[in-house]
């Protein structure tokens, strides 16, 4: 049957008519907390022709650390920025857009990658960046690049402090909390326990020693008897650690801390215990001791100390306790057969911050879409993360919990520890 | 003020590393002494045995299979790319012979990442050897000590392998003069060969004496090749006994400068090192 004008709009008509009644009648029987999706719904259904991307997909750069001995953490920013495109692309993609991402190694000049990135590939966003050094350099040339940039695990300050909130890059953003939790979340860890003499073991470099700063000036704040009685600075790749434990129990330290990652952190705790660290440290604050790597490599052999063997990260899976990160970490575990790390979380957020964004801008513009992540609420495994305006920082809050044995696949945590985020995270102006 | 007891086990301490540095650099060292190549991917083979050091140990469970099985697999390893690749390159600028002994590494690296995965992976601590003797607040490991023992016997049994037996001479006749001792109808490939399978061979048990010492991941080898270089450098290219020495010097020097001026240990080793190669490019021992 063929339809003429006046029948089309007729049957339109009736069409839209139904839908409102049907729209109203079901607003009102639902229950309130489906509402809000109801209503985008609405205005979906009325406007169609100005909500498209102008491009056919969205390509995202993914930026992480892919050959040698931190090679684990490109992945796991991988992982996460895969899971979240196959979703949202079986879901019909970004306002029809599809997804497609670009994945480059950080290690191989991570200033030519991004902009090959952007120049040769095309992308219209970049995301991931383990190094804070690849960060700053990434983030120095952010308003050439004319790109968004969501950094999703590098974990200095400065990116947020200094190149967003005082130079103004206003494209870059991060989605992973950055070494206030290292640094200061700990020291409200460490000002609980019965312990008043600290030694300090970091790398000697810009993440470790920020980190180790920032621990002694709020721990000295909050409990000013304490004193820092030694500190070692092994270089990023040691392979072995035992002449800086070996001085450091020279010490009379109590307890130690550690913002030492990765493959290098397995290490140190193994060496700790073969060196008698475990029987002389009652406590031991391990700022990203609760990276999945590590809690997989140590497995049961993670030691305890006697006041506990604190860790934490930038997101932990079993926190917290909300169905939409319970089923995160199903699905993630059924895609990827481990359990989520979290630079695995952090990239996955940051995909669906660009999906938020995008939604919200409906244009491919950076500056427009930079604007809409401003101070956007994002609802996410880690919890509601709010993107402060000021500097781009998203604000979360990561536990720090002790390493418990409980037969399970990896460590379990006990006596998580957390604090609000606004109590922790440094504000603007950030003097 | 530095007490007794903390200078004893940093000293320990920097024997064990220096002995580490020793097995690694020693078949770097008998490689180029022979061949005359400097073989960049010597440490990504001695990876390559901690690796299959975990492999075996971990199906098997026995450390003696494990270590043997790293030993032979490496010393196969090395064998099989001297045939294949190495040859080629003999007697060519050096440059050729880096060239490729860097793509090999790639190569061994990326094959780590392939078969073990990116994750990193450890042995523990054989069972007798757990354990160990207080000095101070500091437990020296016997896993310590026996690795620094092992060092000192590798070092015996290469001189009395080199300097004693009938194939050392041959071996070292090829050394000195590949072509005379050719026309004294030795085959210098053969040798060529044998001396890429034993090198690589103390890389695999080196690599064995490793993994349950610290945590191995892909790549591994690109941090440790230079300190190799370093060790074999400075004591002389070629040169077994010094290379023993330079490295047990440095091992117990880094030790003691971490303890004393842990901010700038790495650069007044570097800085002494360089200083040497001033006054003695020729190594401290001499050239073999």
């Amino acid at each position: 049957m063929a339809l003429d004008r006046r029948d089309f709009l007729k049957l339109l008509a009736a069409g839209v008519g139904g839908f409102v009644v049907g729209t109203a009648l079901g607003y009102a029987a639902k229950p309130s907390e489906v509402r809000e999706v109801l209503r985008e719904v609405t205005v979906t259904a009325t406007t169609p022709v100005e909500r498209k991307l102008p491009k056919a997909t969205v390509r995202i750069g993914v930026l992480g650390i892919r050959s040698g001995l931190w090679a684990t953490y490109g992945e796991f920013i991988e992982q996460g920025a895969r899971m979240a495109a196959e979703e949202i692309n079986a879901r019909g993609g970004i306002l029809g857009s599809r997804v497609e991402l670009v994945f480059r190694d950080e290690q191989a000049d991570v200033v030519k990658q991004a902009r090959e990135l952007v120049d040769v590939e095309g992308v219209d966003f970049i995301v991931g960046i383990d190094s804070s050094g690849n960060a700053m350099r990434v983030g120095g040339i952010v308003d050439e690049l004319a790109k968004p940039l969501i950094v999703t695990h590098a974990a200095t300050h400065r990116l947020t402090e200094e190149l967003v909130y005082k130079q103004g890059k206003k494209l870059i953003f991060r989605t992973s909390v950055p070494v206030y939790q290292d640094g200061i979340l700990a020291a409200y860890i460490a000002k609980d326990l019965p312990v008043r003499k600290w030694a300090g073991i970091n790398g000697d470099y810009e993440f470790g020693r920020v980190s180790w700063q920032l621990f002694q000036e709020t721990l000295k704040k909050l409990r000013p008897d304490v004193e820092f009685v030694a500190e070692q600075w092994p270089k990023f790749g040691t392979e072995d650690f035992r002449p800086f434990i070996s001085a450091l129990l020279a010490s009379d330290a109590e307890a130690l801390f550690t913002s030492i990652w990765a493959i290098e952190l397995v290490t140190l705790q193994r060496q700790l215990v073969e060196m008698g660290g475990y029987r002389k440290f009652k406590a031991v604050i391990s700022t990203l001791g609760y990276s999945m790597d590590v809690a997989y490599a140590l497995g049961k052999d993670y030691p305890v100390a006697e006041l506990g063997t604190w860790v934490s990260g930038r997101y932990i899976w079993l926190y917290p306790p909300t169905s939409i990160n319970k089923e995160f970490v199903d699905r993630f575990k059924s895609r990827w057969g481990k359990l989520p790390a979290y630079s695995s979380e952090t990239t996955y957020a940051a995909i669906y911050l660009i999906k938020a964004a995008l939604e919200e801008a409906v244009t491919l513009d950076p500056d427009a879409v930079a604007k809409a992540m401003e101070g956007m609420l994002l609802l996410t495994p880690a919890g509601v993360r709010w993107i402060r305006p000021e500097d781009h920082q998203a604000v979360y809050e990561v536990p720090y919990g002790r390493i418990a044995h409980k037969g399970a696949e990896v460590p379990l945590l006990d006596d998580l520890k957390a604090v609000p985020a606004q109590m922790y995270y440094r504000h603007p102006p950030f003097t | 003020m530095i007490d007794l007891d903390t200078f004893l086990s940093q000293l320990v301490v920097g024997l064990f590393r220096g002995s580490l540095y020793w097995i690694l650099a020693a078949g770097l060292t008998l490689i180029f002494g022979v061949t005359r190549i400097l073989n960049f991917a010597h440490a990504a083979i001695l990876v390559t045995g901690s690796y299959i050091t975990y492999t075996i140990y971990v199906s098997t469970g026995s450390y003696v299979l494990a270590f043997l099985g790293a030993i032979i697999a490496c010393g196969l390893l090395g064998a099989v790319t001297e045939v294949l690749l190495i040859r080629r390159v003999y007697g060519l600028d050096p440059l050729y012979q880096l060239l490729l002994t860097f793509g090999v590494t790639l190569v061994v690296n990326e094959a780590q990442k392939l078969v073990w995965g990116k994750g990193s992976v450890y042995v523990p601590t054989p069972e007798m050897l757990r354990g160990g003797v207080a000095v101070g607040a500091v437990t020296v490991s016997y896993y310590t000590v026996f690795v620094v023992i092992v060092g000192f016997l590798l070092l015996l049994a290469l001189h009395y392998f080199i300097n004693m037996t009938m194939m050392g001479l041959r071996l070292r006749a090829v050394w000195r003069d590949p072509v005379m001792s050719e026309v004294l109808g030795l085959n210098p490939k053969n040798y060529y060969t044998l001396v890429f399978f034993l090198g690589s061979a103390i890389a695999g048990l080196g690599g064995a004496l490793l993994i349950p010492a610290i945590t191995v991941g892909p790549g591994l080898g690109d941090h440790l090749i230079v300190l190799a270089f370093i060790v074999v450098v400075l004591a002389g290219l070629g040169n077994i006994v010094g290379s023993y020495i330079t490295a047990l010097a440095i091992g117990v020097t880094w030790s003691l400068l971490t303890l004393v001026t842990p901010e700038l240990d790495i650069v007044i080793l570097y800085l002494i090192s360089a200083l040497i190669l001033m006054v003695r490019p020729q190594g401290l021992f001499g050239e073999r």
